[in-house]
This record gives structure tokens, C-alpha cells and sequence, in this order.
């Protein structure tokens, strides 16, 4: 009996270790080195995926270029000529993430308001052909996270998405004017995130 | 000529103040307030930055050549050019030129005005410092060469007065160090500075909503805010990985309460200077001006291009919304001229170069005209500043400038030689000067200190008494302590030198 005691535990000690799946992992990295994407940096890559010009993807004002002009410090960029400002912010500064967030609204407010007036060029609001469906929903949030985040998401992200488009739909309706604003807000939850404004 | 520090009354009740103030540490009524459970009485530190150099023995400590045995080969000023306004015990230069060295740029430069309109609240403190490396030397003004762990005095008002303030330091003036953010780390990030960097687009930043066309309501937008600070953030993969990373958590901190506190304070009307116009289309975005932004323009006309009009014009908002605690400014070092200016045959028009390159310290290129030109140009919007901070009341029938102090900082003197009878002639940095604090709160009317006739070099006081002490130097530590303790931050454990003598109050 204590032989076959000893045995099953030597086979449970030496038996190969059961993969860990990725989502049961602790992904907390311990050397966390992350960089703020300035202004600049953000808005080109913004401007590539949703096929805007850079020139005229954000204008504060209708005027001011959002990051050469308005917030080019406030989102960490530098300006040794003018103002001798040589290095970027140490930390960010109290303006930064509502700046940010400016920034994204008017990203995806204008990307949607191209997309209205032109829906056969549309990139992100696509209106449903009957009712907004979970179908429907489920593409936004694929469309969304390919053109913001550059990558797909997974089954939990795309819940998540959907269950705050349908928290939203309940407030605006399922007109085209709720869909297009369900659009914007689901463009600028990604824009204005963590994983989008820092590398 | 000597100039000697006026002698406070020495009353019974004075002398009684004066052995009380050597009793007890400085700081220690604040803190018995505290204790007590009621707030401190607010007060604002301005803390306006002469970068390059104002030279004191230019300005308020002028000495005339009548009065210097070598006053042919040092910087003593003609006699007729040094004014005494009101015969009290500031010096002033009123001083006009053609030129600004080898530049044609006509001035006009007067800084009696301010010494008769505010010499009841003005001190000049002597002091020799201990860099003449505009860097280092600004921001030793501002931390008195680390006195207190080097955390700067700006860092200590907003730590003091600055509760409940959404904004309680901010940076209006680039490219200096007086804004450098000091050495203290035990200080909670409140305390820090906020760089502007454009005073007059910068309100546009504080809020993340108002005035975007095409956004959906504000209510679906905070909703979307809050899926992604409550679910998709914390949820994120990217966010779990990075999660000690410190630029993250703060980050996250920020789109927190004070977040919520400047969004919720409409700074993004409160402190808009400009008015709706083709430049700045507020109202076709749904923003308007403040409601003060009319009296502001008026008093800083040159808003929309002089950066230093456009930073007081802030700095007055700022102090009058009850924003910020302490504010930053002063003159920037590049060029500026008015609207307009050009360089004809016969150069520039009178008053076109409003700002020299480099600031006070194109001195070196021509010093007493850039003196002259550069502490007018820092005395008049002081005077505005101040004049507007006195039409508003704060509580109790007093206004915003009873509570405030004006700290002229600035990095060193200069030499004191120049070629025999030389009016224009270039200067170096010297450790040695004096520094301009106007205030209700400091022992306005006073020189501390003097200036050694022979050598024009400054020399100090007792810090009690006010005493003049040929001889004696004071340091930067003694003049960020007297400035510390007229503005009632307390000071437990610092060990800062009692400077009794420049404050109002005991």
C-alpha cells in the first residue's frame, strides 16, 4: 500500500506540467517599460488607418493642428525653437489625458462624419441595412479594433464591445444618428485607451 | 552713498513681535490654526522670472555717479537719470535711447511709475548667490539653493495653499529654469508644476468635450469614458502586462478626480482670454470667453501676440478662479516686437522691440538699455497684474492682492565696470545683486541691505532687525526663507533662518 503510495506520487511529481493557457497567466510584466506615443506619433498612425490626411485629421477649432499646434507639449511633444522646450514632459501633466481624449473625439468624429457623407468610402460607420444586430455590433467592434489597435479582437473583447454598443443603443435608439454615435463612442473608447496612447 | 534699510518702528509692541517671532519657529501660528481644524488663509505666489540677470544696482538701488568715487569706471548712473520718487528709500531709472547697442531701436523706459504706485508694498533684498550659470542660478532662486530639500518655492505654496485648487501650480513661462521641477520626491504630485506652453490655446485642453463638433451628448461621451476606464482598460491585456509601470498608474490617477475637478470647474470657459473671432472661432464650436476676459484684454492689449501679455493675462485668471495657488511668468528669450514692426532705413519705431533676444541677458550686449528696456517691460505687467488683482475682492472686503506676494526672481547680478564714462558698454554675470518682492504680506517700503559706494556691490542686513551690515552677504536660502515665511507656508522641521524682518506680520 505505501509502495503504491509512493509510486502514484513519484508519477504526479514527475508527470509533464499541464499547459498553461494564456488567459490563466498573470501577464504582469516585471519590468514594465512603456512610452507615452506623443501627439505626432498618434495622429500619423491615426491618420494611416482610418484614411485621412494627416493635415486634416485634427483641427482644433477647425484651425490648429491638434498636435503641432494646440497640445504639442501637453501630449508630450518638444518645441526648441519657439519655446525652448528641448525634452518631452517627465511625467504626463494634468491636461494630458483630457487633451487625449479631445484628440481621439474629434479623431473619430470626424472619420464618422466622412463616412456619412460618403458611405461608399465608408471606413467605420457602415449603418445596418435593418435593425442594429448583434451581427451588426460584432463588426464595428472587428472594424474598430483593425483600424485603432491595428489587431483583431478576441471573443471576450468583442463581448465586452457589444454589451456596452447595446447599453449605448438603449439611450440613442437604433437610428442611423444612434448608430453613427455608437460608432464614435466605440472608435474613441479604443482611441483614448491605454493600449492605444502608450507603446 | 549708502544705501541703508529703513529701520522698523521700534515699538514696545515691535520688539514684543520681534522676540516673539525668534521664540517660536516660523510657521508654528499656521500650524496651531491647522490644529484647530480652520484652513489657512488662501495665498498666491507669483513668482515672475527676469531671466538673464535684472540687475538690482539698475532698477531700485541705482547709485549715482556723484555718489561713487569711481563712479566714471563703474556702473553708477548720471545723476540726472536716477530718480528718488517720492523721496522714500527706492532708487528708479528713467531712461531713453536711440538705439539698443548696435541696434536702432528707439525706447522709452520708465520704472518711477511703479515705485510711486506700489512702494508701500515693495522690499529689495540683497543677496549674492552662489552660480552665474543661468540654469542652475534660476533655479537656486526659486529653491534657495535647496534650502528646504530642495523643494522650490512655488512646490511649497501649492503644497500649503493649494487644496482644493484643481490646478495649484502652474508654469506659464518656457525655456527657463525657475520652472524646473525641484529635488524634494516626498512631495505628492499635486505639487508640481503644469507646464503651459500656450497660454492662450491651452484652456482648450481642459476639457475633453466641450467644443468638438460632431460628438455625440456629453452624457453617451462620459459613458464611453467610463467603459473604458471601468471595464475595457482594466481589462486589457495591455494594461494587465504594464500595470506597474509608473507612467501608467499615473496615467490612470489623472483621468481620475482631477479629471473630474478641472472638467468640472469650465476652466475651458473661465480661463479663455481670447474673444470669439475669426482666429478663434469659439462660437461656431459652441465656447464662449470668460466673463472677466473683457476687463483682461484691456489691461494686457498685446495678449494675442507678446507671450508675456498672454501669460499674465492666464496668471490672472488662473489666481482669480481659484485655480492655482502660485503662478510662473515672465519675459521669454526670443525677440519680440509689436504687430507690424519693420526695419526701415531709419530702423525700428519707437517702442517696436518690446523684448530683447536672450532677455535681461543681451546685456552683454548693451547693458544699460537692456535694463533699462527689460525691467520696464517686467515692471509694467507686473503693475497690471497687480492693479487687476486689486479691482477684485477675495472675502472680507479684501481683495486677491492682499493675499499675494510678486517674487522677481532672477539668476545673478552683473559687473559693475565699464569703459570710463562709457554709456553704452556690454556686462558679465556677477554673483552679487538684490531681489524685487512686492507684497501685502512682506515689509513693504524697505531696502534691505546696500550698496558699497566704492565697488557698487551690494551688502546685507540683520535678519531681525533689518540692520545694515557692510560686510555681510546674504544667501539664497535666506531670501527663499523670508519669502517662505511673509507667505505663512509652514516650515516643520526645515530648519529655515528666521527673516523676521521681511515679514509684514510676525
Amino acid at each position: 500500500m505505501r509502495l503504491l503510495a509512493l509510486i502514484a506520487l513519484l508519477a504526479l511529481l514527475t508527470a509533464p506540467a499541464r499547459p498553461v493557457l494564456a488567459q490563466e497567466a498573470d501577464p504582469t510584466s516585471p519590468d514594465p517599460r512603456v512610452k507615452f506615443k506623443d501627439g505626432e506619433r498618434y495622429l500619423r498612425d491615426l491618420a494611416e488607418s482610418l484614411e485621412i490626411p494627416r493635415s486634416a485629421i485634427c483641427l482644433e477649432l477647425s484651425r490648429y493642428d491638434c498636435a503641432d499646434k494646440a497640445f504639442r507639449i501637453v501630449l508630450g511633444g518638444v518645441d526648441p525653437y519657439d519655446i525652448r522646450i528641448m525634452q518631452p514632459l517627465d511625467q504626463a501633466s494634468l491636461a494630458s489625458p483630457i487633451a487625449f481624449d479631445r484628440v481621439a473625439l474629434q479623431v473619430c468624429s470626424n472619420r464618422v462624419a466622412k463616412d456619412k457623407a460618403d458611405p461608399a468610402t465608408a471606413v467605420l460607420f457602415k449603418p445596418a441595412a435593418g435593425r442594429p444586430d448583434a451581427a451588426w455590433r460584432a463588426a464595428l467592434t472587428d472594424r474598430v479594433y483593425d483600424r485603432i489597435l491595428r489587431r483583431d479582437a478576441d471573443e471576450a473583447e468583442r463581448q465586452r464591445m457589444s454589451a456596452f454598443l447595446q447599453g449605448i443603443e438603449a439611450r440613442t435608439g437604433r437610428s442611423p444618428k444612434g448608430q453613427a454615435d455608437q460608432t464614435i463612442l466605440a472608435c474613441f473608447a479604443l482611441a483614448s485607451s491605454a493600449e492605444a496612447a502608450f507603446y | 552713498m549708502t544705501h541703508s534699510a529703513s529701520t522698523p518702528n521700534a515699538s514696545r509692541r515691535g520688539v514684543l513681535a520681534g522676540m516673539a517671532a525668534g521664540l517660536a519657529a516660523p510657521g508654528a501660528a499656521l500650524a496651531a490654526t491647522r490644529r484647530r481644524g480652520e484652513g489657512p488663509e488662501p495665498r498666491f505666489l507669483i513668482v515672475l522670472g527676469g531671466s538673464g540677470g535684472c540687475s538690482i544696482i539698475d532698477s531700485f538701488m541705482a547709485v549715482r555717479e556723484s555718489e561713487s568715487p569711481n563712479g566714471k569706471i563703474l556702473n553708477a548712473w548720471p545723476d540726472s537719470l536716477v530718480q528718488s520718487p517720492g523721496n522714500g528709500p527706492f532708487r528708479a531709472i528713467d531712461f531713453s535711447s536711440k538705439t539698443i547697442g548696435a541696434i536702432p531701436a528707439p525706447f522709452t523706459a520708465n520704472q518711477s511709475e511703479f515705485v510711486k504706485r506700489h512702494s508701500q508694498d515693495m522690499m529689495v533684498v540683497t543677496y549674492t548667490g552662489t552660480s552665474v550659470n543661468h540654469g542652475v542660478a534660476e533655479h537656486r532662486s526659486v529653491t534657495g539653493n535647496a534650502a528646504w530639500r530642495g523643494r522650490t518655492l512655488q512646490e511649497a505654496t501649492a503644497l500649503t495653499y493649494g487644496a482644493g485648487k484643481p490646478i495649484p501650480n502652474v508654469h506659464l513661462i518656457n525655456g527657463t529654469s525657475f520652472t524646473d521641477r525641484g529635488t524634494d520626491d516626498s512631495l505628492p504630485s499635486s505639487a508640481f508644476g503644469e507646464r503651459v506652453p500656450a497660454p492662450n490655446l491651452w484652456p482648450l485642453s481642459l476639457d475633453g468635450y466641450r467644443g468638438v463638433k460632431g460628438a455625440p451628448d456629453r452624457s453617451l461621451f462620459d459613458a464611453a469614458r467610463a467603459f473604458r476606464d471601468g471595464t475595457l482598460d482594466p481589462q486589457s491585456d495591455f494594461a494587465r502586462t504594464f500595470a506597474a509601470s509608473d507612467r501608467l498608474k499615473r496615467w490612470f490617477e489623472l483621468r481620475g478626480a482631477p479629471l473630474r475637478d478641472i472638467e468640472g470647474a469650465d476652466l475651458i470657459t473661465q480661463l479663455m482670454v481670447h474673444p470669439d473671432s475669426e482666429d478663434m472661432p469659439l462660437k461656431a464650436h459652441g465656447l464662449k470667453s470668460s466673463p472677466l476676459a473683457k476687463k483682461v484684454r484691456e489691461a494686457f492689449p498685446a495678449y494675442g501676440f507678446d507671450p508675456i501679455e498672454s501669460q499674465a493675462a492666464l496668471a490672472f485668471l488662473l489666481i482669480r478662479c481659484g485655480v492655482a495657488s502660485t503662478v510662473t511668468l515672465g519675459p521669454e528669450n526670443a525677440a519680440v516686437f509689436n504687430k507690424g514692426a519693420a526695419l526701415g532705413r531709419g530702423g525700428l519705431s519707437a517702442g517696436d522691440m518690446r523684448n530683447t533676444p536672450i532677455a535681461f541677458d543681451f546685456s552683454h550686449q548693451a547693458h544699460r538699455e537692456v535694463q533699462s528696456l527689460m525691467w520696464s517691460r517686467v515692471l509694467s505687467v507686473a503693475d497690471r497684474l497687480i492693479t487687476l488683482l486689486k479691482s477684485e475682492e477675495l472675502a472680507g472686503g479684501k481683495s486677491y492682492w492682499d493675499h499675494s506676494l510678486l517674487y522677481v526672481a532672477t539668476e545673478f547680478g552683473r559687473s559693475r565696470n565699464r569703459p570710463e564714462g562709457a554709456m553704452t558698454f556690454g556686462s558679465g554675470h556677477d554673483l552679487n545683486n538684490g531681489a524685487l518682492i512686492v507684497s501685502p504680506l512682506a515689509n513693504g517700503g524697505h531696502v534691505l541691505g546696500g550698496v558699497d559706494p566704492e565697488t557698487l556691490m551690494t551688502y546685507g542686513f540683520d535678519p531681525v532687525t533689518g540692520r545694515p551690515e557692510p560686510g555681510r552677504h546674504m544667501t539664497e536660502a535666506e531670501v527663499f526663507s523670508g519669502i517662505i515665511q511673509a507667505l505663512g507656508v509652514e516650515t516643520p522641521g526645515a530648519g529655515l533662518p528666521d527673516m523676521r524682518i521681511m515679514r509684514r506680520k510676525a
